[in-house]
Formats: C-alpha cells, structure tokens, sequence
C-alpha cells in the first residue's frame, strides 16, 4: 500500500498542494505531515490545496483539511482550498460537512492572489463568512 | 381312403344325414333359434358367451330373459319385427350381457318357416361392435380436440421425458419454420436463442409440476426471433405417471413493441421536463463573474436540488464568483425546500463563489427562520439591482453616471 | 447494465484499504448503473462512511450491494458486522450533528444523501445499515 502522489510545489512565496482524486487516509495524513514540513522549511506565506480533481470528500479528509488550516494559521499562513467539484460541494453540503474557517476559491489561480501579500479586503476571490 | 372323403364331405352338402346341430355349434357367430312366443329353442356356445348365459340355462326360456336388450317389449324388436313381417332385418341394438354389462351388437333376424311354408320361429345372430363403437367415440373427440389444438394460434407443443419433441401444432410449424415430421423426435432446446434457458424451463416444470410465464426466444431458421411467454404443466397418464411436458407458447412480440414505445414516449416527456426545468430556472452571466439565476414559481424539491446542481455547474464552467438568485418570482416554500436553498448557499462557498440572496418575500422569510439554520452566513438584499451593487462592489467595480450617456438632467 | 454484471457483489472491511476499495466498487456500482456524477459522489461518500463504521467499531464485517429492479431501478448496499452493535439508534443518529467541523455526516449525513436508510441492530450481536438510492428517470 504506498502513498498515492502528493505534489507539493513552492510558488514564489506559497505552497501549492495538488492532492490526488480518490486518496486514501494514509495520502492524506501524509499530505498534512508534508505540508507542515514544507510550511518550516520554505517560510512561505500560505498554503493553496488544489482539490480540482478530488472526486470523493469523506469526513476522514475534511477533518484533516480543517486541522492542517488552523495548524498552517498558528504558523502564521493562510489557506485557501481551490477548485472543489460542483458534486463534491453538493455532497460534502448535505453530507454535513464543512471546512471550517477554510477560506475557498474557483481556481488556483485566484487561490494564489488570495494567499498572496497583494491581497487586500477586496479580491477577485471570495471571503466567505464563517 | 379319398372315396370316404369325399362320401363324408358329399354327406355334409348332401343333406342326407347332415349334421345340421354340429354346424349350428360352429358357426363363427353368435346365433339362437326363438319360437313364435320367444322362447329360446337352441343357441350357439358363442351366443353362450356373448350373452354370459349357459346354454342350459337358455333353452327353454324367454329370448328377454336370457339375452335382454333395450327394444325388448317394444315394437322395434327385431324378432318382433320379423315375426310380423316375416322378412329378415338387421338392427344395431343394445344389449345387456348377465353380469350387466352393456353391449352393442348387430343383430341379424331372419323367419323360420316350416313346410307347410308357415312361421314357426326366427332366428337371430348378434356381433359384438362395443369395442368398434367405442374406438370410433374416441377417434371423434380426438379428431375435435385435434381440430382445436390445429386451429390454436399459439404454438403448442408436447415433449417427453427424455426432452424430445412428441407432437407439434400448426403454429408451431409457422413459428420455428421446420414441419411437423422433421420436428418430432428432436431435442425441443434447439429451436430456442438460448438453449439453456429452455433446457432450465423445461427442468422447472418437472420439479414444480407447471411453470407459468417463461420468457424464451424462439428462433425460426431465416434467423428471424420471436419473443414468447411459455406456460407449460407435466402432463399424466390415467396410472398417474407423468407422460410428458404440454407448453403454449403466448407471441409478446406486440407486448414488447408497445413497451418499448412507451419507454420511448417517457424517455421523450422527461427530456422535455427537463428543458422545461431549465428554462423555468436560467442562469445567465450577466456580468465577468457575475451569474444572475432568477427562480420562478412554486420551487419544489426536485426542482430546486435540479437547479442547486445546474448553478453550481454554471460557476465552475464561467468562473463567476458571484452568483445573484432573486427570489421575488416565489411565493412560498416548504421547509425541504428551504433546506435545499441554504444547502445551496453554502456549497456554492465551498466552491469558493459567493450567492446574493435577493427579492425574499416575507413567508420564505419565515420558513428560513424557522428552519433554525444559522443564516448570518447569508448575504440578502430586498432587490436584484440592490443585490446587483454588492457584487459589482465586492468584484472591485463601481458604477458611475456618464454626463454623455446621460442626456436629461433629473 | 451488462458493465455491473462483472463487478463483484460483496467485499471484506477488515482495514483501510478495504475502505477504499469498498469506496471504489462502490462507484464502479453506481456509475454502471447509470446514476449521475452527483448521486454517484453521495453513494461513494455514503459507502465510505459507512465502511468506515464498520472497521472502526466493528473490527471487521461486509459491504454487498445489488441493483434494484423495481421502477426506474436503483442500487441497494448492505453494510453488516458482527460488532459491538448500536444500544440507542436514535442517539447514534444524531451524533452527527457534532459542530465540530469535519465530524459532520456520520448516520445522520448518509441519510440525508441516501434515499432509504435501515438500521438493524443488537447489542452483542452486530449491525446491518441498508442503503438505497433510486435513479430519477
């Protein structure tokens, strides 16, 4: 049973976390040890969790993604989940769960602005409230 | 030696010293001598047998009561009749033996006249046709139930226990196209698009005694199908041991068409169902990251899940981070759907877009708030135009009045 | 349909491969059966929670499904463990409701995804959840 890819790329000043469609608990405890490892390593200034083509959102992942959020913020970052699948956000909806104060985004790209220093009250992404 | 042959044989023919008693004994038929008042003179020992009455017994007693039929005492009595008539008749008459069984017979009756050329008794011959009677009753119904099984138009078919064909109807014939003669003695499976299938039905009725309504494909050799409903039951002898499988094949090929149409029709109305749906709930960008969804009419469940799907569709394929649904257009709403409606809200958020929720009438208001969901999360606004401001504003635009554009001054 | 009839009908939940094995038969299942991506992605949610469970507080049990064939048709999975069992159904139920985020679903969620839910279960004995989800057209 090994660990399915995780990619794990520093962007200028931000992590970037493309996580794999269907991971299994094993991939995804992984995903937050190396995000957590990058997060001292790189002093970047947030995380972007691509989730563009995770096709299942069970409790175990939206768990982890809710504990790596508030980790990522006691180090001082930011993280914005991006791309999540319309079905996914329907099921996860009425499944009940939620991602917290997670901040979320259409894509990567304004995923990016968002974590960025640019990144003022007034964005191309969205601030939900909690 | 040949001389006294022929001397024996010519004594015989003769009539000198014929032994009239000794022929009357071997005539093949059952034949009694009656006087004028029905007296039994002599009988035959095969009149013995076929009346169940010694010969003993018979002499010296009523014809009526040694040999008794249905026209006895009557005026159709042959012997009565011959009497009368003093010609010979033949009748076929039923008789009764003297355990009382019944048997039909053919009855020759011819007169006896003495020299003197008057009557003084009949004779009469009986043939036992019970048997023949009774074989040709039976070929009748046979030949009726037989017209029947032709005439049906559902293919018919017995099959024995070692699961060859024993007989076969006309539209059996029609239905497999190979003849009845070519039919019989062959393994019934093969005339089926899945041998198998048939083979399992016909052990089904062995173990169940009757299957009702088994579906099967016959196949005809132009390769053209037929879809059929097999009803079939084990069939006994009178011993009660089990002869053979009788099945009806009943034609559902105009059941299937007529299925098949209405899938088709059903097929048709909810497509149309569901362009209705989606022209009932547009969702139009009316703006660079702006979709405007304006919901009219009673939304139900259904609907309203339809459309949380359809939206959300919308926003990942136009990249909008604002998505305005007017509400002014609904009147009312059930709870479950006002659940649906805030499922809405916030799964667009997990997108990473935003919903402005406009236009909200005061009983959707009280369905929200009863829900007790929290709704602080919810960006409201009374109008879409008002609803139209915060999303422009949260995109970093602003609407300004152009004096050109502008021509009036109020 | 002929897609389903390959696939296999019932599998072990002994340990977390299992669970993602069970999530991925379960949408082969779903999928050849013709139900939408979103009904797809509830039945596979509702698979892993309830696979789930059963490793957790069962140790080891069994996860069947099998096509409905009445009316539009649908799929039915059957998730069974000889467990510890559920002494208050009613209480399990509402645990869900936890707000503690990303503990959110449970009992109560797959209901909420799922059309038909049945519970059946003995303290000592062990737990059966069945499943249903009907295709709209």
């Amino acid at each position: 049973m090994e660990a399915e890819n995780i990619s794990v790329v520093k962007v200028r000043d931000v992590l970037m976390v493309t996580v794999p469609p269907d991971p299994d608990d094993e991939t995804i405890s992984a995903l937050q040890d190396q995000v957590l490892q990058a997060m001292e390593q790189y002093q970047v200034k947030g995380l972007v969790l691509d989730i563009s083509t995770v096709e299942t959102l069970d409790s175990f992942f939206a768990r982890t993604v809710v504990e790596t959020v508030q980790m990522v913020a006691l180090m001082g970052g930011r993280t914005v989940v991006a791309g999540m699948r319309p079905s996914v956000a329907i099921t996860a909806t009425q499944f009940g769960l939620t991602l917290g104060n997670a901040l979320t985004a259409l894509d990567v790209d304004r995923a990016l602005y968002m974590v960025s220093d640019r990144h003022q009250e007034k964005s191309h992404g969205t601030k939900p409230r909690a | 030696m040949m001389k006294d042959n022929v001397k024996s044989k010519g004594q015989i023919l003769s009539g000198e010293g014929v032994d009239y008693k000794a022929i009357f004994q071997a005539v093949p038929s059952a034949v009694r001598v009656v006087d004028t008042d029905f007296n039994v003179i002599i009988a035959n020992p095969p009149m013995a047998a076929l009346s169940g009455q010694s010969l003993e017994a018979s002499v010296g007693r009523k014809c009526f009561d040694t040999f008794k039929g249905e026209r006895c005492h009557t005026k159709d009595c042959p012997l009565t009749r011959v009497q009368k008539t003093k010609t010979a008749m033949k009748a076929e008459v039923v008789k009764e033996r003297q355990d009382g069984t019944k048997l039909i017979c053919v009855c020759l009756a011819a007169p006896l006249f003495n020299r003197e050329g008057m009557l003084t008794g009949m004779v009469e011959s009986f043939e036992d046709i019970t048997k023949q009677r009774q074989a040709e009753a039976l070929r009748a119904t046979s030949s009726y139930t037989r017209s029947l099984i032709e005439a049906s138009l559902d293919p018919l078919v017995t099959i024995g226990a070692d699961g060859k064909i024993m007989d076969v109807n006309k539209a059996t014939e029609l239905v497999t196209g190979v003849s009845r003669e070519r039919l019989i003695g062959t393994d019934f499976s093969n005339y089926f698009t899945e041998p198998e299938k048939a083979r399992e039905g016909y052990k089904k009725v062995f173990s169940e005694g009757s299957v009702t309504d088994y579906p099967l494909t016959i196949r005809h050799t132009s390769e053209r199908t037929t879809d059929v409903l097999y009803n079939a039951a084990v069939y006994k002898d009178e011993a009660g041991k089990v002869q053979g499988v009788f099945a009806a094949a009943r034609d559902i090929t105009e059941r299937k068409k007529t299925e098949e149409a209405l899938a088709k029709q059903t097929e048709i109305i909810q497509r149309q169902a569901r362009e209705i749906l989606e022209i009932s709930t547009p969702v139009m960008q009316v703006w660079e990251g702006v979709l405007v969804a304006p919901l009219i009419g009673t939304l139900d469940s259904q609907r309203t899940q339809q459309f949380m799907e359809r939206l959300l569709e919308r926003i990942v394929e136009s990249n909008s981070p604002m998505a305005l649904v007017d509400v002014t257009g609904v009147p009312t709403i059930d709870t479950q759907t006002a659940q649906h409606l805030i499922d809405t809200i916030s799964a667009v958020r997990l997108l990473g877009a935003q919903v402005i929720l406009t236009g909200i009438r005061p009983a959707i208001a009280q369905t929200l708030v009863h829900l007790g969901v929290d709704l602080s999360g919810i960006t409201t606004r009374s109008s879409l135009s008002g609803g139209l401001l915060v999303a422009m504003d949260s995109l970093g635009l602003q609407v300004a009045t152009s004096k050109r554009t502008n021509g009036k001054e109020a | 349909m002929v897609l389903s009839q390959g696939l296999d009908r019932a599998i072990a939940i002994r340990s977390e491969e299992d669970i993602v094995a069970a999530r991925k038969l379960a949408r082969r299942a779903a999928e050849a059966l013709g139900f939408g991506i979103t009904d797809v992605t509830r039945i596979v949610t509702s698979t892993s929670a309830l696979a789930r469970n059963i490793f957790l507080y069962a140790g080891s049990g069994i996860m069947q499904w099998r096509r409905l064939e009445v009316g539009t048709g649908g799929i039915e999975l059957k998730f069974e463990d000889n467990g510890p069992g559920i002494a208050d159904i009613k209480q399990a139920m509402e645990g869900g409701r936890s707000t503690r985020s990303g503990l959110g679903g449970g009992l109560l969620g797959v209901q909420r995804l799922m059309d038909e839910m049945e519970i059946n279960s003995q303290v000592g004995k062990g737990t059966i959840v069945t499943v249903r989800k009907w295709l709209t057209r």
